[in-house]
Order: C-alpha cells, then sequence, then structure tokens
C-alpha cells in the first residue's frame, strides 16, 4: 500500500539492527571459541571491553553458556535474538508469514541448542536462519522503503559492530557506503552534520587511527 | 488419512514455525503458547453442512435484525418478546449507540456461532460471539500446512477448501467501507489473538495498526505514515473490546483508543466491523431469546436448536434450577472464555446451598442449561487415541449476503473429563472438514 507507520519504521530498523547483532557476534564468537582452545582463561575480557558490556564472566565455560545462551543476560546473543523477534512479529503484515518464520527459526534454534552438549555444532544452524531472513526478506518484502529502512538498521549496526572491533578501514568504508546506499533512498530524517562526521573520520588519511569513540557517537545520532 | 495423522508432529513443528500462537496471562505475566493441533478432522457431510448454513444464516440475520432493532425502534420489546430487563441491564447494551446506522445497516459482519453434536446427532448452539470471534485463521494456516503435508490425503477426499477466509473477510470489509483503505486494528502484539490479526492483515491485504497508528481530523479516520502523510480510513476491522474504541466516549481513563472515533462513525464516515453495541446480542441472557426473535422478525421456525436454557430470573425457572442445581451446567452472563462456567455436579452441598443463595439473590446474572452429552472425537496423545470433549465455532459472515464459511475451529479438551474446550484453559483444535459431496 506504500504507506508505513511510525511505529513500523521503529520496528523495522530494530529487527535490522537486532538481527545483524546477532549475525556477526555468533561469526565473532566462533573465532573466540577457536581461541579458548589454546589461550588461558579470560580471552572474553577483552572482547567485552570492546563491545562495552560488562564482563560479568568468570571463566570461558560460562562465558560460552552466558554469553550464548543466558535468558538472564541481557547482552547475551540468546535476549537480542528475542527482542529481533519482538520486532518482527509484530511485523507480519509488512514481512510476510515466510519471513517472519525465519526469525522464529533462529529464536527456537538459539533457544534450544543452549540444551545440547555441543551448542556450537547447532548454532551455524541459526546463522544460516539469519541469512536465509535477509534473502527472504529481499523477494518477499513487497514496498522498497519498507526493505530499505531494515537494511539501514542492519548497515548501522554492522559498522557500529566493525568500528567497535577495530575492523580494517577498508571494511568501515565498505560498509559506510553500504548504509549510505540505503539511507539515501529511505525518507527517514538524519543528521546531515553525523553523517558528514562520520564520512571524514571513516575515510581519513591511511595512517591515522580512527576515531572510534567519535565515530560511535555520531552513528548513535544518525538516526535519533 | 493415516498419512496426515502420522504426521501430526511435523506439522505441529511448522505452525511453531509459523508462529501460531495465542497468548495468555499467568500471575500477572504474559506467556506465548503454541496451540496443539490433532490432525484427526472433524468432517460434515455436505447434507449435514447444507443444514447447518442454513441454520446458521437464519440465526445471524435474526441477530442483525435484532441489533438494528434495539438501537433504534426497539419493537422486540414493546412487543414483550424480550423484557427490557434484559436488554437494558446487558454489559452489552451500550446508550452511545443509539440511533447509530452503521453502513449498510450491517452490525454483526462476523459471528463466531459455537456448536457442539450432541449424542442424539443433533447440533446444539452453546453461544454466539458477535463481538470479535477469533480462530478462524488457526483451521486456514492448518490447512495449507496440512494439504503440504499429505497431498494424497486431500486428493482422496471431497474437502472443501476453506483458504478461502481471507477473501470472505475482504470481501465483507469492502462491502461496508465507506470510502478509504482497510484497517485491523489490534491491542497490540500481548492480546491473546495477536498472531490471528497480524495474519488475517497479511492475508487481506489489510494495514495492521494499533491505536496510536490513526488519529481522526475534520471528522474523519486516518492512518498516520512516517513521512507525515495521512490516508483516509473506510474501514476498521478492530480487535480490541467496545470500552476501549474511544476513550472521549467510553473509559475516560483508558489509555488506548482513538480519540472521537465514534464521531466519525456515528456520522458514517468509517465502518466498524464488527458494530461496537453488539454484546447486547451475545449476552448469555439474551441467548434465551434467540429462537423467539428467529419467529418475530423471520417468522419462521429455528432451524438450529439452543442448549436448553432457564433463566432464574423467571419464578417458574428459578424454581427448578434451585431444584435441579445438581444436574445443570451454570453460567455467569458477565463471564467469558470458559471462565464462569459451574457444573452443579462438581459442588459439595456447602457450595451448592452457597451458589442457590447467589442465585436467589441475582437472578438476572445466571442462566442454567441442561447438561448437553455431546459426542467426543478421537484425538491423538501420543501413539496413542483418546477420546475427547469438542465443540465448533462456525464462522458466519455478513456482507452483501450472509455466508458460512464452509469449515470451522474444533476445538477439543485435553483433559479426559472436562468439558471446558477453551484454548485459554489447556485445548487443542483441528481442522475442520466440510465434504463437497
Amino acid at each position: 500500500m506504500g504507506i508505513i507507520s511510525i511505529e513500523k519504521v521503529d520496528h523495522l530498523y530494530w529487527l535490522g539492527r537486532y538481527t545483524e547483532r546477532v549475525y556477526t557476534t555468533i561469526r565473532i564468537f566462533f573465532h573466540i571459541y577457536d581461541k579458548m582452545i589454546e589461550q588461558p582463561e579470560g580471552i572474553y575480557a577483552k572482547y567485552c571491553e570492546r563491545l562495552n558490556i560488562p564482563n560479568i564472566y568468570t571463566s570461558n565455560k560460562q562465558f560460552v553458556r552466558s554469553y550464548l545462551f543466558g535468558e538472564e543476560n541481557p547482552d547475551s546473543v540468546v535476549s537480542n535474538m528475542k527482542r529481533a523477534y519482538d520486532n518482527a512479529v509484530v511485523l507480519r503484515d509488512e514481512l510476510s508469514s515466510n519471513v517472519l518464520s525465519y526469525v522464529q527459526l533462529a529464536l527456537n534454534t538459539l533457544e534450544s541448542c543452549g540444551k545440547t552438549t555441543a551448542p556450537l555444532l547447532e548454532l551455524q544452524q541459526a546463522v544460516d536462519y539469519l541469512l536465509a531472513f535477509w534473502g527472504c526478506a529481499d523477494d518477499y518484502v513487497e514496498q522498497e522503503d519498507c526493505r530499505n529502512i531494515l537494511k539501514c538498521g542492519k548497515y548501522v549496526e554492522r559498522l557500529d559492530l566493525c568500528i567497535r572491533l577495530d575492523y580494517h578501514r577498508k571494511d568501515l568504508e565498505k560498509e559506510y557506503q553500504k548504509l549510505i546506499n540505503r539511507l539515501k533512498k529511505t525518507s527517514l530524517c538524519y543528521n546531515e552534520e553525523n553523517l558528514n562526521r562520520l564520512r571524514e573520520i571513516i575515510f581519513q588519511e591511511d595512517g591515522e587511527k580512527i576515531h572510534d569513540q567519535e565515530a560511535l557517537c555520531c552513528l548513535g545520532g544518525l538516526l535519533s | 488419512m493415516r498419512e496426515l495423522i502420522e504426521h501430526t508432529e511435523g506439522i505441529n513443528r511448522l505452525m511453531a514455525r509459523f508462529g501460531v500462537k495465542f497468548g495468555i496471562y499467568k500471575n500477572g505475566e504474559f506467556h506465548e503458547q503454541l496451540f496443539p493441533f490433532d490432525a484427526i478432522p472433524r468432517v460434515i457431510s455436505r447434507e449435514e453442512f447444507q443444514k447447518l448454513e442454513k441454520g446458521l444464516i437464519q440465526r445471524v440475520d435474526a441477530l442483525n435484525l435484532f441489533l438494528n432493532d434495539i438501537y433504534g425502534e426497539k419493537k422486540i420489546i414493546k412487543d414483550q418478546v424480550v423484557p427490557e430487563e434484559f436488554v437494558f441491564s446487558s454489559s452489552g447494551y451500550l446508550p452511545e449507540c443509539e440511533g447509530i446506522k452503521p453502513p449498510k445497516g450491517i452490525y454483526s459482519h462476523i459471528s463466531g456461532i459455537d456448536l457442539v453434536l450432541g449424542k442424539d446427532g443433533k447440533w446444539y448452539i452453546l453461544e454466539d460471539n458477535l463481538r470479535i470471534p477469533s480462530g478462524a485463521s488457526y483451521p486456514m494456516i492448518a490447512r495449507e500446512i496440512c494439504r503440504r503435508v499429505s497431498p494424497s490425503t486431500f486428493s482422496s477426499n471431497p474437502v472443501v477448501d476453506n483458504r478461502n477466509y481471507a477473501a470472505m473477510l475482504k470481501e465483507t470489509m469492502d462491502w461496508v467501507n465507506v470510502g478509504g483503505i482497510p484497517v485491523i486494528m489490534t491491542p497490540g502484539r500481548y492480546n491473546a489473538a495477536y498472531f490471528e490479526h497480524s495474519y488475517l492483515a497479511e492475508r487481506t491485504g489489510s494495514e495492521l495498526a494499533t491505536c496510536s497508528d490513526l488519529f481522526v481530523e475534520d471528522n474523519q479516520l486516518f492512518y498516520r505514515d512516517y513521512r507525515d502523510k495521512k490516508q483516509k480510513v473506510g474501514v476498521i476491522y478492530r480487535r480490541i473490546s467496545d470500552e476501549y474504541l474511544d476513550p472521549m466516549t467510553f473509559l475516560p481513563e483508558s489509555l488506548i483508543g482513538i480519540p472521537n472515533l465514534m464521531d466519525v462513525y456515528r456520522s458514517g464516515n468509517v465502518a466498524i466491523v464488527n458494530a461496537p453495541g453488539n454484546g447486547v446480542a451475545d449476552d448469555k441472557g439474551i441467548y434465551y431469546f434467540v429462537p423467539k426473535m428467529i419467529r418475530y422478525y423471520l417468522d419462521q421456525e429455528p432451524i438450529l436448536h439452543n442448549a436448553p436454557t432457564y433463566l432464574p430470573f423467571y419464578e417458574e425457572d428459578r424454581k427448578y434450577v434451585l431444584e435441579n442445581l445438581e444436574k445443570l451446567v451454570i453460567k455467569d452472563v458477565a463471564e467469558a472464555g470458559g471462565y464462569g462456567v459451574i457444573f452443579g455436579s462438581g459442588l459439595g452441598k456447602e457450595k451448592l446451598s452457597e451458589l442457590r443463595a447467589l442465585i436467589q439473590k441475582e437472578s438476572r446474572r445466571f442462566i442454567a442449561q441442561e447438561v448437553i452429552d455431546f459426542q467426543d472425537m478421537e484425538v491423538c496423545e501420543g501413539i496413542d487415541r483418546v477420546w475427547r470433549k469438542a465443540d465448533l465455532r462456525a464462522f458466519v459472515l455478513s456482507g452483501q449476503t450472509t455466508r458460512v464459511w464452509p469449515s470451522g475451529l474444533t476445538r477439543f479438551s485435553r483433559n479426559a473429563d472436562s468439558f471446558v474446550v477453551n484454548s485459554s484453559q489447556g485445548g487443542g483444535f483441528k481442522d475442520t472438514w466440510v465434504l463437497s459431496r
């Protein structure tokens, strides 16, 4: 119908952010988990610091359980997936039942694989469902504006994580460009000043260190 | 059919994937639960359905005429067919709706009529739901999945396709639309039937809106777009109760609802599906009078039967109820969803005498019915098959014509000794097949 309410815009944007947060953190988690095999306890401390989440963990083993599947842990992957679901479930008419089902499946998988003895085996399935969600959204979400808002959320989140996790400048440039492409296609109101400053920070001369706190600040205030 | 039943678990898995759930509040907390599906269908023959269809259309037409009359001339009261005490003391009667003519004169666009099949082979009507009856989406999506799981079951059985419910609903909404977009209004995702709201919005192509998305301006209802554009709404299928529709008319303390919606409706600038004020016609006390309404408005004999019902309001009935309380089922007219239903046989002496006193004191508050020994249905329980009580909610849509959806929601009790089939009380559901030959 070409009309989207303010409330739905908000849900679309945050659905994009939370699904991306879950997707990217699981992928990063696979690397951390691998390093944990040989490295001493506490390797997760730096990761927590970078993501600016409280380090409430007491051992590698407890980190794996609580960070991935801790339902009481607001920073856990499963808690973020629940927030994605909360935003998705009110968008059935925009997304379609088919698209929504992949969010439901990813949540079901995360909830159930926490109870298995080799949780990371099934974690891959959750990643696959999230990828299917994005593919399906491209195919089934009829309104271009909806898709663009959803992807704005996705790329804001990805850029945020890339900055926090100290990704290479080339990666940041790439993600920034993806965000801009989507943002310009929507009718969302954004802060032009923040956008320009973000561009300056990301595209500054090689060799200069990224001002990550300032970049995060610009990104955080981009759409508020 | 065997193939279909063997895949019950797989079907339920697919239901979970599509979020076929209902919400329930326990200890003040919201929980989403899957609605358990049993693959053994209720089967209704063509001839049986044709009879049901006639009876249901007759009943709903009479109920719509009753609503037109009650909020208009009140001839049925003047002619002493229905006592005014039962109308004006009903919590569903809304004086604010007096004199309003809804678009095309239709009050109950979607009627959910609950029936049971007695052991005598007759269908009995248990209650009429004319406010916001829910449940059609469940058999709709179940059929979609069942056909996918066991196509041979459907190629070898002449089952009428029930997936046209959304199309029927859309036609009904379009018929009363006064010009503008169609909207399904939900109180939000923490409503028990939220799955249905969102699924029907998707299937009918309506906008799913919460109250904050809608506003009144210049005596018109609008849907607010995020780009600050507005779209006029021509029909609103509201899934919230009457009292929360408009805080300017009903509950001023309500934080939900659309201020001044009733003014727009009164001016004929929007159709509300179902119309506000319908509660007066599906009141459990008014139920007793529906056969009389059919005779009064249509000059016909009722095709479908009410369960034998007594009104303690009448002295003769009260005497019978008080003397036979042990074998009757007592219903509190103010309750719904399976609550407020008391089986006399389950009460001890002390509770029976307390109930007798209450009935004497508040005779208008209760109705009493004979316990209908309705047919059990076969239900899968693990690898076993067991027999359970089940009812049928038939959906009747009133638009250009009155039509019965060729299916329905069959709900069953999951407890061996229970007559209560409501999902909120742990019941499950089945598909309802209507055969084409």
